[in-house]
């Protein structure tokens, strides 16, 4: 098939315009331009204050970046954060999607459970987890003691526990789109792939790793890269639980940006902190969206 | 292709700023007689403040046809965003409500107006010195300010007496004096002292200043720190109080306020400092039975000083009807008004006569005097104009502190954190 | 393995999600139902001991939840139904499109996603003003709908990509009109991933909050997530009860919602259609 198709596009290009305008329009006018100004201000020494005055300073901001090790830091931990929720995101998400594909009695019900994440509202989510977490007066510890563990521990107070307690709220919220997103795919995979491969005898495992697998490589390939983007980018579900504490060890990289784009008003500075995690979390996804089209050549 | 690239982006920031430049507004006077539409963003959160607001402002609509307010709710949480892009797009409301911590520097940007000629010099007279200077940048006025919190130590009146401990009575209480008590009091299990120091730099901020610690010099952008001893007198206490004396219950440190309060209700800690509004929550939430007492206001080396950080009402620069403005908030904050607003919210009124008010009209609920009266040890406090406060606040000191109340690093370490973070965030 | 103990082990997997995922939930129902003094005390239990109503009560007499719910309803339904309406056909051209187009397509889709927004709403607010969009639920519906885009269009066109065009080359070399082909053969294989997406949409347009908070002015405007953020006050005082029972009634449209779509998340008409 990809033989026949690389010649030429499958589709005309008059007929391509008339179908992505309805998109492009909203995304020129309300994503591109208001993006591009915002990448622009990263060259400048802009404020937001009352008839800024704006001058070009070229990389003056990204020099002097280079040269704050705490941001640097909080890039440390949003890389543990970003990935590790990510992975487990991924695997959790697979693990679920494969159980509610797999004909269990319930399905409506338990397919409409694991959505719950999605139906609490952001605004208490840290709240809740808050509360499930608390030292002395959270069911978690309860429910740990009830089974005769230790159950005293300061899960978001602790400076051990702290990133791993927030790294499964994040993985908890997260795990709705992941899901559904495996599930559709699954959907998708023809039942006769897996009826030959059964005829020739492959167990489980194998028919997982010889057809599931292969055949959701681009849609997982897709949603890990959102989700990382996604998990990188958030800040304010771990503000909320932790307020980048204790000691600053859940100290998130966009919250330095977000300090400094409004708390401080620097919005050129904050702009430029932007920019460079933009370039570092893209390079990354190139790197690893290269890695899957190739597999996807050889498969 | 580079440069028409670059010409493109240099469009567009043109076009940003065009925008910006259209969005400032111009102000169209007001034509005498013609009745005007005052936008008031309120952060009222509590039921009881909210009808106690609108109540003031339902009576100001009917007796000023003319001037008529209307309120535009936004929580506390959400309010710094919404502000921030509200003046930088020239859509502030006419009145805005805060605090002054966080509205001088919107007032050191430009966007606050000078209530300096407009604010009623009765009401200038009967707001407190202190409390006058925090919200006053420049030489100019920058808001009326209303309500008030202190720091203050509750006790749990039962364990405290069975401990043999008397309870302190008097103006102000000496952090030694307040040591030994919380010391005698840690016995059969029961901690001293619970205090939820999760956020502690307001604390340490406020506290501070009772021993001479004003950590920074300076206004604007041009302030420099110095973390002394004096600086650093409250949490080397705490710590000694957590890690030698063991009479304080070292979960409470990594937990806010509201949570340490858990453990006094439930007697397992004797005392604890909140600030002055939990005494609302604390008459209502405390299990039957349970006796308290507000203790007097603590005193450091040098007073009993705390920092004042009212709740303010300012109002913007661009809005075209500043003097009527003015005229509600005078109505706003006069005795009777203030005083209903700080009852519904469990806060200290900013100025004295409704302090005053209040004073006759709580005193028979429990700690109520001595919160008031703790209302005169509030003065101005020098980071509250230092523009990367907030900055600093959230990635330095919090960490540091975090970190030396965790026994991670000393005091030594503390210091150099605090100082070196400054320059990181200044730099 | 014998199948009764795969089936037992496949059941056990499942509860343990379930309770991951729906404590949360059952913590957030039961701290609807305490009372203040209940809930800022060392108690641990998932009953109340004394069931607290009032807090729904509470709740509903705040300023506005109902018509926020209304406002919030609105926005989430006409964002969703424009991000389908419009991304479909795009996803389609992403797909099966070569070239430059597409690498810039997929390119900029990510970009999108990963700049911060705070860097950017000030001009986004400013563009939506010349517009007069600026306090409108129209304008609102706008922002969702492109800032959903990017989402749907990457996820759609994975889904298209895994559709071999041999299908629609088959239709079409039958003598089908290209509409007829995808009206036939390519839409009813991408409902699964459509739903999905819409699912994603709709959630993605109830819960959002800052694009909210910044562009709606007056208090009718107001969604859920806005007035729900008005039950946690200054100094970190929270109204638990009211916002637990607040966050309770935000969640029943969702459920509800979900409950209608999971159906179709699995389609009848999948199995042997697409034949390799």
């Amino acid at each position: 098939m990809a033989k026949r198709t690389r010649a030429k596009s499958q589709i005309g290009r008059g007929e391509a315009a008339v179908l992505l305008i309805p998109s492009l329009l909203p995304i020129m006018v309300l994503s591109v331009t208001p993006l591009l100004i915002g990448v622009f201000l990263a060259f400048t020494d802009a404020r937001l204050v009352r008839n800024p005055e704006y001058h070009f300073i070229g990389i003056d901001n990204f020099i002097r970046l280079g040269g704050n090790s705490m941001f640097w830091d909080s890039f440390r931990i949003g890389i543990i954060w970003a990935v590790s929720v990510t992975v487990l995101q991924l695997v959790l998400a697979m693990g679920l999607a494969l159980l509610l594909n797999s004909g269990l009695r319930l399905q409506s019900l338990t397919r409409v459970l694991a959505l719950i994440p999605w139906a609490m509202p952001p605004v208490v989510v840290a709240i809740m987890w808050r509360m499930i977490y608390s030292a002395n007066a959270g069911p978690l510890n309860a429910a740990l003691g009830g089974l005769g563990l230790p159950s005293s521990i300061n899960w978001l107070g602790d400076f051990k526990t702290a990133l791993p307690a927030v790294i499964v709220v994040g993985v908890w919220v997260g795990m709705p789109q992941t899901t559904v997103t495996l599930l559709a795919g699954l959907q998708q995979i023809p039942r006769d792939l897996y009826e030959a491969g059964a005829l020739d005898g492959a167990g489980a495992g194998r028919l997982f790793t010889a057809v599931t697998l292969p055949s959701l490589r681009g849609i997982i390939a897709s949603i890990t890269s959102l989700n990382f983007i996604w998990n990188f980018n958030s800040f304010s579900l771990v503000y909320v639980m932790t307020e980048g504490g204790p000691g600053g060890e859940t100290m998130l990289p966009m919250l330095f940006t977000y300090l400094e784009a409004f708390k401080n008003r620097n919005i050129g500075y904050g702009a430029a902190m932007g920019l460079v995690l933009v370039l570092i979390v893209v390079t990354l996804l190139a790197v690893y969206l290269r890695a899957q089209l190739r597999g996807d050549k050889e498969a | 292709m580079r440069k028409t690239a670059l010409k493109a982006v240099a469009g567009l920031s043109v076009l940003a700023l065009a925008l910006t430049a259209c969005s400032s507004g111009d102000p169209s006077p007001n034509p005498s007689g013609e009745p005007v539409t005052l936008t008031f963003q309120s952060l009222s959160d509590q039921p009881a403040t909210i009808a106690a607001v609108e109540g003031i402002v339902e009576a100001w609509n009917s007796a000023h046809p003319n001037i008529q307010v209307e309120i535009v709710p936004v929580g506390w949480d959400a309010v710094y965003d919404k502000l921030i892009t509200q003046f930088n797009s020239g859509t502030a409301p006419d009145i805005i409500h805060y605090e002054a911590s966080a509205i001088v520097s919107f007032a050191d940007d430009g966007y606050i107006a000078d209530l300096s000629s407009v604010m009623d010099p009765a009401r200038k007279a009967d707001i407190p010195a202190g409390v006058l200077e925090s919200v006053t940048v420049g030489g100019q006025l920058v808001a009326y300010p209303t309500e008030l919190q202190s720091y203050m130590v509750f006790a749990n009146r039962t364990l405290l007496e069975q401990a043999g401990v008397t309870i302190p009575t008097g103006d102000t209480l000496d952090w030694a004096t307040f040591r030994a008590m919380s010391q005698a009091a840690t016995k059969d299990g029961v901690f001293g002292l619970g205090w939820g120091l999760k956020s502690p730099t307001a604390t340490f901020m406020s506290l501070g200043l009772g021993y001479g610690g004003t950590f920074f010099n300076g206004t604007g952008s041009n302030v420099t720190i110095d973390v002394t001893d004096a600086e650093l007198a409250v949490p080397e206490q705490v710590y000694q109080m957590a890690y030698e004396d063991l009479s304080l219950m070292p979960l409470t440190l990594t937990q806010s306020g509201g949570e340490a309060l858990a453990a006094f209700y439930a007697g397992q800690v004797a005392m604890t400092v909140q600030g002055s509004y939990q005494a609302a929550n604390i008459a209502q939430d405390a299990p039957e039975g349970f006796e308290w007492v507000v203790l007097p206001a603590l005193e450091g080396s040098k007073s009993a000083a705390q920092s004042a950080n009212p709740q303010t009402l300012s109002i913007s620069v661009d809005s075209p009807h500043v003097a009527e403005a003015a005229q509600f908030l005078d109505f706003f904050t006069n005795a009777e008004n203030l005083a209903a607003v700080c009852e519904a919210d469990a806060l200290i009124p900013a100025t004295t006569s409704a302090q005053r008010a209040m004073e006759t009209k709580l005193a028979s609920q429990a700690g109520w005097d001595v919160i008031l009266s703790s209302g005169q040890y509030l003065e101005a406090a020098p980071f509250m104009f230092a523009n990367s406060y907030q900055a600093w606040k959230d990635t330095v000191a919090t960490p540091a502190f975090q970190r030396y109340l965790a026994g991670q690093i000393d005091k030594a370490q503390l210091a150099q954190e605090l100082t070196s973070g400054w320059d990181t965030v200044t730099s | 393995m014998p199948k009764r103990l795969v089936r037992t082990a496949q059941y056990a997997g499942l509860g343990l999600y379930i309770v991951f995922l729906g404590f949360p939930l059952l913590w957030l129902i039961s701290a609807s139902v305490k009372s203040s003094r209940e809930l800022n005390s060392l108690t641990v239990s998932l009953l109340p001991s004394e069931w607290h109503w009032e807090n729904y009560s509470d709740a509903l007499a705040r300023q506005g939840l109902i018509g926020s719910a209304g406002n919030s309803l609105l926005v989430a339904v006409a964002s969703t139904g424009l991000v389908v309406l419009i991304s479909l056909p795009a996803a389609y051209v992403l797909a099966r499109i070569k070239g430059a187009a597409r690498v810039v397509g997929t390119g900029w889709i990510l970009v999108s996603q990963v700049f911060p927004v705070i860097l950017f709403i000030l001009p986004l607010f400013l563009i939506l003003r010349t517009l007069h969009l600026t306090d409108s639920l129209v304008g609102l519906t706008l922002v969702h709908a492109t800032y959903t885009l990017p989402f749907a269009l990457w996820m759609l066109q994975g889904y298209v990509a895994a559709i071999p065009f041999d299908l629609e080359e088959a239709s079409a070399v039958d003598g089908a009109p290209r509409l007829a082909t995808l009206r036939h053969i390519v839409f009813p294989l991408l409902a699964p991933g459509l739903v999905a997406t819409a699912m994603f949409s709709f959630v993605a347009s109830w819960n959002e909050f800052f694009f909210a908070l910044v562009l709606l002015q007056s208090p009718d405007n107001y969604t859920l997530p806005i007035t729900l953020k008005m039950f946690i006050g200054g100094e970190g005082k929270v109204a638990l009860g009211p916002l637990a029972a607040g966050a309770v009634l935000a969640a029943v449209p969702s459920i509800v919602f979900f409950s209608l779509m999971q159906r179709k998340l699995i389609s009848g008409l999948m199995s042997g259609a697409v034949k390799g």
